[in-house]
Order: C-alpha cells, then sequence, then structure tokens
C-alpha cells in the first residue's frame, strides 16, 4: 500500500516557489485570524507524489484499460486530441468576465455547440450552462415552473415520472419543489399509457422520461405520451441519458418533447474522470427559450470597429434571456467540457447517425453474441432477456433471475466475475423493474472482436459454480468490498491524532 | 469519424450474423412519423488534424490572462498548476473510469478521494468533506438547504436562511434556484463602511437556520468579526462559511472558529480558470450534518481478506437510492478536478501552502501600497485584505477598464455589475502570478487616467 499521509519530510520541504514580492511592510492578517496550527498535510517530494498517483492509477480502471460495458453510462473512447485542445491558454486560462472582443473563438464555439444541440434535438434553443445531466434535469424543470408561474396557472404542482426513470429525474423534480406522481411500467419496461391518462391532468406541469427507457427499448407510443400530457397541459421533458441511441435517427423534437436535456460526458465524450466533471446543456422549445438561465451565445453582424477582431462573418455575444430563472452555475457552466465536446463533435459532423447507428449495432450484436455464446455453452438457462424485444437500441438488459432461483448466483456474482476476466461489470439491479438485472451498453467503439470475446466470457462466468463465484473477484487489487463494515464504522479521513 | 469506429465496413458481418438484412432493421421500432428524413443538417465530419487547426485558430482568437497583465479575479484566482498534476491526472485510468460503483478495480480512484476529504478536512478545520460539489456557488447553495434540512425543526425562524448582502449575485441567483423549491427565504446581512460584517444584524438570524459568509469576502477583506458570529447565532444555526482555500495556508480555518459547514470555490488549488469551468465544489461540514449533506463520500472499510479497501458509502442519502426524498440530485461531480486539487496539496505540504498563501498576500500588500499612492486612486476599505481590494477610481469604472483594456491590461472588476449604484470601483485582483512589473503597469496606467480625467498628479 501508498497511503499519502505517511509521507512526512521534514519541514519546509515541498513544492519550490518563486520568491514573494518584496512589500515595504509585511501582509498583515488579523490576530484573531491568524492561522495557529498548519494544516496536518503530508509532506512529499515530487518524486514521491508521482510514484503515489501513479500506484493508485494503477489500481483503477478506465475505458483504457478495457471494455466497459457500464449501462447507462455510454462509455466509449475518448479522443486525446480532446484533451490537447483543452489545455491550449484559449480556454485554460480564460476568465468568464473578460470582455466579448477577448472572447470571439469561445463564443463562437458555444454558439455551434448550441446550434448543433438544437438540430439534433429538434428544439429551438440550447443552453450550455448546466454542468452535469441532473443539473440540467433541475434546470429544465424550473423553466417550466417559471413559464406556468408567468401564465398564472399556479395548479401545476406535479410532475409525472416513470417508475424505471433514473433517480436523478424525480431528485430533480423534487428539488424544484414539485411533487412526484410515480406511474408503474408495463412487464415489458414500457410506458403504461392507462396508468399515465390516470394521473395526467390539471396539477400536471410535466412528464420526465427517457426514450430509449432505461432498459433500451424504444417507446414507440412516445407520441400517444406526448399527447396525453399537452391535452392536459403538461409539459414533456426528455431525459438525454440514453441520446446516443438516436442522434439523427429521431429527436425528442419530434417525438413531441418540450425540453431535455443532453450528458456531453456520455453522447459527446468528455471524459467521465471517476465521476466528473460532467456537462449537462438543456435544450427548450420556443415558448421556454426565455426563461432559460443566461446568458446564451447569440450573433449579429459586426459593426466596422469590430470586424478586425471577428473569426468569422459574425460578431459574437452574449444575451439575457428576458425571464431567465437566473443562474444554475456561476460562471458559464463547464466550459472546458464544451470546448472537448466540440472537438468531438467535429470528428462526426453530420455523421453522428453513423456513430448512433453503430452504438446501436454494437448493442444488438453484443445481446445475440452473449445468447449465442450461453447456447454453445449450456448455460442459456440461466438468464432471460430483460425484456421481450426484437431488437434493442444501444443498450440493453439481462435478468438473472433464474441463475439466482436455481444456483444462488447473484447478478453481483455475475458482475464480480467479469471483473475477474479483465472487464468492468454492467450495470447491475438498474433498472429496478428487472429482477436481478444486468444492464450492458457496449458503445459504438468497441470493436466485433471485442463484443465477441466478452460473450465468450459472460458464458464462461455462468459455467462456474456458485461458491467460487460468490468469492469472485480474486485478481483485482482487492477482493469483495465490505460497503455494511464501511457505513457502520464511518472512517471519512485520515484519523491523524484522534 | 473513420478512425473512431472499429466496426465500420463490417456492418454486413454483424447484421447477418444477427439474421438481419440492413441498418434500416435496428430501427423497425421507431414509428416512422417521428424519423429524421434525410442527413442531419451539420457540417461534414473532420479530422484529427483538421479540428486542432480550427481550435487553435479559434480559441487563438481569445484573449488569454496570461498573454496581458491581468487583475481580473473576483471568485476565480490565476495560479500555477504543476506540470506532474496535469502529467498525473491525464492518465486513462483516472481520466476514462466513470463513478466507482465496482470499488475492486477503482481502489485508485476511491483511495484519492478518500484522501482529498481527509486534506480538505484538515485544511478547513472540519471532521468531514465530502468528494466534491460542481463548484463554489453550488456547494454554497447545498450548504443552504442542507442547513434547513438540519435545523428547520428547531428553527424560531424556519426556512429562513440569512446571507451576506455582499455575496455576488450570479452565486446569490444560484442559491435562490436552488433554495425556491424548499419554499426557503433568503435574508440579507449587512455591512459596514469599512467592508466588515455588521455584527449587530446578524442578531437578526439568530434561531434562522443558517448563516452564509464568506472569508475573505467578495471585496477580498479579511473580516476578524466572523469568528464572533458562531457566537451569535447560536447553536440551532448552522455557519457556513465560503472560503478562498490559498488563503486558509495563513488565515485561521473557519472550522476552528465555529463555522458548522465550509464550502467554498476549489479552482485555486489544482485548477486552471477555464473560463469558469469545470471546477470543483468543496463541501465540509460537523458531525451533525453528515446524514444529511450532498454528495458522495469515500470511507476506509475492509475487504472479505480483512484489506484495506476503500468505497462509497452513505449512498442511502443520495438519488439513485432515495429517489425523491434525496438530500440532493447530484449524480456526476467534479473527481477528476477535485484529484487536480489533492494532487496540488500533496505536492505543496503545510509549508509550501503557507508559503503560497505568502505569495498571494504579499502581491495584494504591493498592489495595495503601489496604487495607495497613484494619483486618482482610492483604496476603499482600509482593512486588511487577501487576494483582492475594492479601488474607486474617477470616472466610470467601464470606462477607466476599456481605456485599460485598451493599453493591454485586463484590470480588473466593474463592481457595477454586481452592486449597481455603484459605477467608479473597480476590484482588483493579485494572485501569485501577479508581478512586481504588472502592478507598476497598472499604477502607470491608473495614473495615465486619472490624468485624462483631469486629476494632477
Amino acid at each position: 500500500m501508498s497511503h499519502l499521509f505517511n509521507h512526512n519530510g521534514a519541514p519546509n520541504t515541498g513544492y519550490s516557489q518563486p520568491p514573494s514580492i518584496e512589500t515595504a511592510t509585511k501582509p498583515s492578517i488579523p490576530a484573531g485570524l491568524v492561522r495557529r496550527q498548519r494544516a496536518r498535510w503530508p509532506r512529499l517530494s515530487e518524486p514521491e507524489m508521482v510514484r503515489h498517483y501513479t500506484w493508485l492509477s494503477k489500481r483503477n480502471f478506465g475505458i483504457d484499460t478495457g471494455f466497459y460495458p457500464l449501462g447507462s453510462c455510454t462509455m466509449k473512447h475518448n479522443p486525446r486530441v480532446n484533451e490537447v485542445i483543452a489545455q491550449l491558454p484559449g480556454i485554460a486560462d480564460i476568465h468568464p468576465h473578460q470582455p466579448e472582443h477577448h472572447l470571439q473563438g469561445l463564443l463562437s464555439i458555444y454558439y455551434e455547440m448550441q446550434h448543433m444541440l438544437e438540430v439534433c434535438a429538434g428544439m429551438d434553443q440550447v443552453t450550455l450552462q448546466p454542468v452535469a445531466g441532473a443539473q440540467g434535469e433541475f434546470t429544465a424543470v424550473r423553466c417550466i415552473q417559471e413559464y406556468f408561474r408567468l401564465k398564472g396557472d399556479t395548479k401545476r404542482t406535479k410532475v409525472i415520472v416513470p417508475d424505471s426513470a433514473h433517480g436523478t429525474n424525480p431528485a430533480s423534480a423534487a428539488m424544484a419543489g414539485f411533487e412526484i406522481v410515480e406511474i408503474p411500467s408495463r412487464v415489458d419496461g414500457r410506458i403504461d399509457l392507462d396508468a399515465l391518462r390516470a394521473v395526467a391532468d390539471e396539477t400536471t406541469a410535466a412528464m420526465m422520461i427517457t426514450n430509449p427507457n432505461t432498459l433500451g427499448l424504444f417507446e414507440a407510443d412516445i407520441s400517444e405520451a406526448s399527447k396525453i400530457v399537452h391535452d392536459a397541459g403538461g409539459q414533456m421533458y426528455y431525459d438525454g441519458a440514453n441520446f446516443n441511441a438516436i442522434l439523427g435517427i429521431t429527436s425528442p423534437g419530434l417525438m413531441g418533447f418540450d425540453a431535455v436535456h443532453f450528458n456531453l460526458h456520455k453522447t459527446f465524450s468528455q471524459p467521465h474522470g471517476g465521476g466528473g466533471p460532467g456537462s449537462g446543456p438543456i435544450g427548450v422549445k420556443a415558448h421556454l427559450a426565455e426563461f432559460l438561465p443566461g446568458p446564451l451565445a447569440d450573433r449579429r453582424a459586426p459593426t466596422a470597429g469590430e470586424q478586425s477582431t471577428a473569426v468569422d462573418e459574425f460578431w459574437y455575444h452574449w444575451r439575457e434571456p428576458t425571464h431567465s430563472i437566473g443562474k444554475v452555475q456561476q460562471w458559464h457552466g463547464n466550459a472546458g467540457a464544451v470546448i472537448r465536446c466540440w472537438a468531438y463533435y467535429r470528428r462526426y459532423g453530420s455523421g453522428l447517425t453513423t456513430m448512433s447507428e453503430h452504438a446501436v449495432l454494437n448493442a444488438n450484436y453484443l445481446r445475440y453474441a452473449i445468447h449465442k455464446a450461453a447456447r454453445d455453452e449450456g448455460v442459456d438457462h440461466l438468464f432471460v432477456d430483460g425484456a421481450e424485444t426484437d431488437v434493442a437500441k444501444h443498450e440493453f438488459t439481462l435478468s438473472m433471475q433464474p441463475a439466482k432461483e436455481q444456483f444462488g448466483i447473484s447478478a453481483m456474482d455475475v458482475a464480480k466475475g467479469l471483473l475477474d476476466r479483465g472487464y468492468m461489470a454492467p450495470t447491475v439491479y438498474f433498472p429496478l423493474v428487472v429482477p436481478e438485472c444486468m444492464m450492458i451498453e457496449p458503445t459504438e467503439t468497441e470493436s466485433k472482436d471485442t463484443l465477441d470475446t466478452f460473450a465468450q466470457h459472460f458464458a464462461e462466468v455462468l459455467k462456474v459454480d456458485a461458491e467460487t463465484l460468490h468469492a469472485a473477484p480474486t485478481t483485482t487489487p482487492v477482493r469483495r468490498v465490505d460497503e455494511v463494515y464501511a457505513a457502520r464504522n464511518l472512517c471519512l479521513r485520515h484519523p491523524f491524532d484522534d | 469519424m473513420v478512425d473512431q469506429l472499429p466496426n465500420l465496413g463490417r456492418e454486413d458481418e454483424m447484421l447477418k450474423a444477427m439474421g438481419l438484412q440492413n441498418m434500416e432493421d435496428l430501427f423497425s421500432d421507431i414509428p416512422s412519423d417521428v424519423r429524421f428524413k434525410g442527413p442531419l443538417p451539420l457540417r461534414p465530419p473532420q479530422s484529427e488534424e483538421e479540428i486542432l487547426s480550427d481550435a487553435r485558430r479559434l480559441l487563438g482568437a481569445n484573449i488569454s490572462m496570461g498573454s496581458r497583465t491581468s487583475f481580473l479575479g473576483a471568485g476565480l484566482y490565476r495560479n500555477y498548476i504543476p506540470a506532474s498534476v496535469f502529467q498525473l491526472v491525464t492518465r486513462g485510468e483516472f481520466l476514462t473510469a466513470y463513478t466507482p460503483y465496482q470499488p475492486e478495480v477503482s481502489q485508485g480512484m476511491l483511495q484519492a478521494m478518500w484522501e482529498f476529504q481527509s486534506l480538505i478536512s484538515e485544511l478547513v478545520g472540519l471532521p468531514i468533506a465530502n468528494l466534491s460539489l460542481y463548484d463554489g456557488s453550488t456547494a454554497a447553495a447545498e450548504a443552504l438547504t442542507c442547513a434547513v434540512r438540519v435545523h428547520n425543526r428547531k428553527a424560531s425562524q424556519p426556512n429562513t436562511v440569512y446571507v451576506s448582502s455582499l455575496t455576488s449575485p450570479d452565486k446569490m441567483s444560484v442559491m435562490e434556484n436552488y433554495c425556491q423549491g424548499a419554499e426557503i427565504t433568503i435574508k440579507t446581512l449587512e455591512h459596514n463602511d469599512d467592508g466588515t460584517l455588521n455584527l449587530d444584524s446578524v442578531k437578526d438570524a439568530a434561531g434562522s437556520c443558517g448563516v452564509y459568509l464568506e472569508q475573505p469576502n467578495p471585496l477580498g477583506v479579511l473580516d476578524e468579526g466572523l469568528t464572533k458570529t458562531k457566537e451569535i447565532v447560536g447553536e440551532h444555526t448552522a455557519l457556513i462559511v465560503g472560503v478562498q482555500p490559498v488563503s486558509l495556508g495563513m488565515v485561521e480555518a473557519p472550522g476552528h472558529y465555529g463555522a458548522d459547514i465550509v464550502v467554498g470555490e476549489g479552482q485555486p488549488l489544482g485548477s486552471p480558470v477555464t473560463a469558469g469551468g469545470p471546477l470543483y465544489g468543496i463541501f465540509a461540514c460537523s458531525k451533525p450534518y453528515l446524514r444529511l449533506m450532498p454528495g458522495r463520500i469515500v470511507g476506509r472499510s475492509v475487504d472479505v481478506d480483512g484489506k484495506e479497501a476503500y468505497c462509497l458509502t452513505l449512498s442511502t442519502r443520495e438519488q439513485h437510492i432515495r429517489r425523491h426524498r434525496a438530500t440532493s440530485n447530484i449524480c456526476t461531480n467534479e473527481t477528476l478536478i477535485a484529484l487536480m486539487g489533492a494532487m496540488h496539496m500533496a505536492l505543496l505540504g503545510p509549508d509550501g501552502l503557507h508559503d503560497l498563501a505568502y505569495r498571494n498576500a504579499a502581491a495584494c500588500q504591493k498592489a495595495k501600497e503601489v496604487l495607495v499612492e497613484t494619483p486618482g486612486v482610492k483604496i476603499v476599505h482600509d482593512a486588511p485584505h487577501f487576494n483582492e481590494f475594492a479601488i474607486e477610481i474617477e470616472g466610470s469604472a467601464e470606462a477607466c477598464l476599456a481605456y485599460l483594456d485598451d493599453n493591454g491590461i485586463i484590470g480588473g472588476f466593474d463592481l457595477g455589475r454586481w452592486y449597481p449604484s455603484i459605477t467608479n470601483q473597480i476590484l482588483i485582483t493579485t494572485t501569485d502570478q501577479t508581478t512586481q512589473q504588472d502592478i507598476e503597469a497598472l499604477s502607470a496606467q491608473l495614473s495615465m487616467w486619472a490624468s485624462h480625467q483631469g486629476v494632477s498628479a
């Protein structure tokens, strides 16, 4: 083990810095505010620090390490040129409060990204400010809330969410002050239109739904669902977590939605960084556009004086929407993520359709390959599809319920068995409507060979006896971690002396 | 595009294996009335080289702070990030990992975040820190809603919090958006003419759920009065202090003067300014807030062999379990930027942090020493400052900043953008990157500006 806090170099060592500016009188801190004891941080030389973090990195699994079929998370390859671009001083060393004539390049990229996302989503206006998908959800329901308030429609206090929705949907709507109405899904995971009809009324502010849904199935009844909600006077909100399946094929606008968020870190490959940063722009139809957080990037013809500074035939500027809900992040969103995703978009351009086609091709192929390998290995009786369907979209679900019932092998056991074979495990136990669920999303950036090999390994894991699988993983840096112990014996920081 | 899709050209082979005819069969479940007609009306794909070339042209058209003399801060602070931080953080094992749901293969990031929690906890003087929120503003906003969850039952002013009236309107707007859903009323606390908090006004906040103050305050003033606020508001009102983390190399940790929650913009430790994001929000608290706090947290545990191991813990507060009763909707956070912060802190060590804070303080002191002698410039608050201070100039701040800009200086922040009644004040920000030459250049140009306004030297 390498422990950061075990490094205790001599006092006054550590990272070398230039001398401070000389001052006539020493900088003063009010007597009652002088720090009495320095932070008990470790002391490391650069070689020790580099080795510690390199050691840690080797105990971590990323897309670069191996196949990462984590359903709902769209773990695709992150093109490396995007990292080079994000470190350029024209983004890294920019202050958001600089005047517009300092930021023409940045503003033009913001404008281009807003426009591209508007085209893909079938929406009229996009803001890039929300910094994560959940924040995008929150921002959009806030806009919907203010839209109704301005209309004087104060009875609309409820948001409808299917029980298969991502947890962020109800959490975001509740944070904005809405009451949550959860409706059951049908046995195949699809929306139950009768259940929706039963709850959509004059108190409905919005319905939040993702399509393809969390089982990877396209909701063919989506237009009817939109009509039911709209007839009741509510708004339709599209959770863009599963956008990777539909770019250039269909759009939330075509399906009748009024607002949508994107997870740029999924669909447009901002690296997820072990938990973030992300970027969660939202797009809305015209009637909601003036409620968006400001500022938005806009453009006009340049004046004579501006022409020499302009980056193209337009002058780019910020614009404040007239009924803006205000801000959800202090600055202009995760600009660094927006730049990376702009570079990613440029790689595909109009070919984004091909990207989504390949995401769906790979998911369906992997589903086929897993079933085939399982039949060949005689383990196909140990799982069933999470939902009956001819084709899935970008992801699919399997239920390990038969394995659980017959041999006590759970979805988690299979997941841990896959870790032992060098894979990140699929998402387990979500969506909740599928018992012993494994949710598998290969993304478009995996080769057929990788998919074939994974399918074979998946089947081989199912041939392993229950006792061995309960003990898995055995080849990882640590074996199964005791999460109950962690919660009962809370140790949330280095103990120091206490 | 062709270099990103390994199965281009193998579609037929894959489709045939599945018993499908063409790609269209994969989308047969999507009704035709919601299908896109024709190709996406977007530009054609580009190669890596073309993208990089366009990026260099467009981003090169931006004026970076480093290419000028800059005094713009107001919440974000130019700093130097050690080379090793960038080298290490772009290792694919960190960069391309997801949230550590499978702890057995995520020990690296989990341990790094547990260490981050430890570093932040020590820095701010509180026992608990989470592994980051989005930025300083959302951390402050989540602190307010957390304070209400904890204190509302016993509060004589339920659903009420108090926030310094100096708080930047952008941050205030974030707070309002986060608070309105829980029907929380945000009241403001007034300040004295010298920039310090009016402690009499703090008495009004007693019995409310929480008080939000910054140290240094938004005008750079170090306010000793904050050390008395916990006593004034009492046990059942959360004292929330927003910090510039580098300042804590010299300035007392708020946890040591009664803060219950410490938040802040982590950026000055480890992250470039990056046009305002991604950054990372610091959130630390004392024990009574633990089970109602927002965000992810890592605990140290053991594996089945009793070996030290780390995992996410206390997840029952979170949206993926608690859904609409979660303490926050946050899922994706800013882990990678927090990791950069941890690396920077690890390199600095306690003494390095002190030296870094001293360099920031010295630059600020020097700027005050020079500008106090500059004709037509008045330092607004006769108080100790960290990083930044307000000056009053002749004429309008907006025009003065445009003049400085014409002369190659990003001159600071027009305080009229925060406080509309003020037209002639600029917030001057210095950091460890500010040089004596920078300060002299600013002074010379402000002096020229003053003479244009009719002030004689």
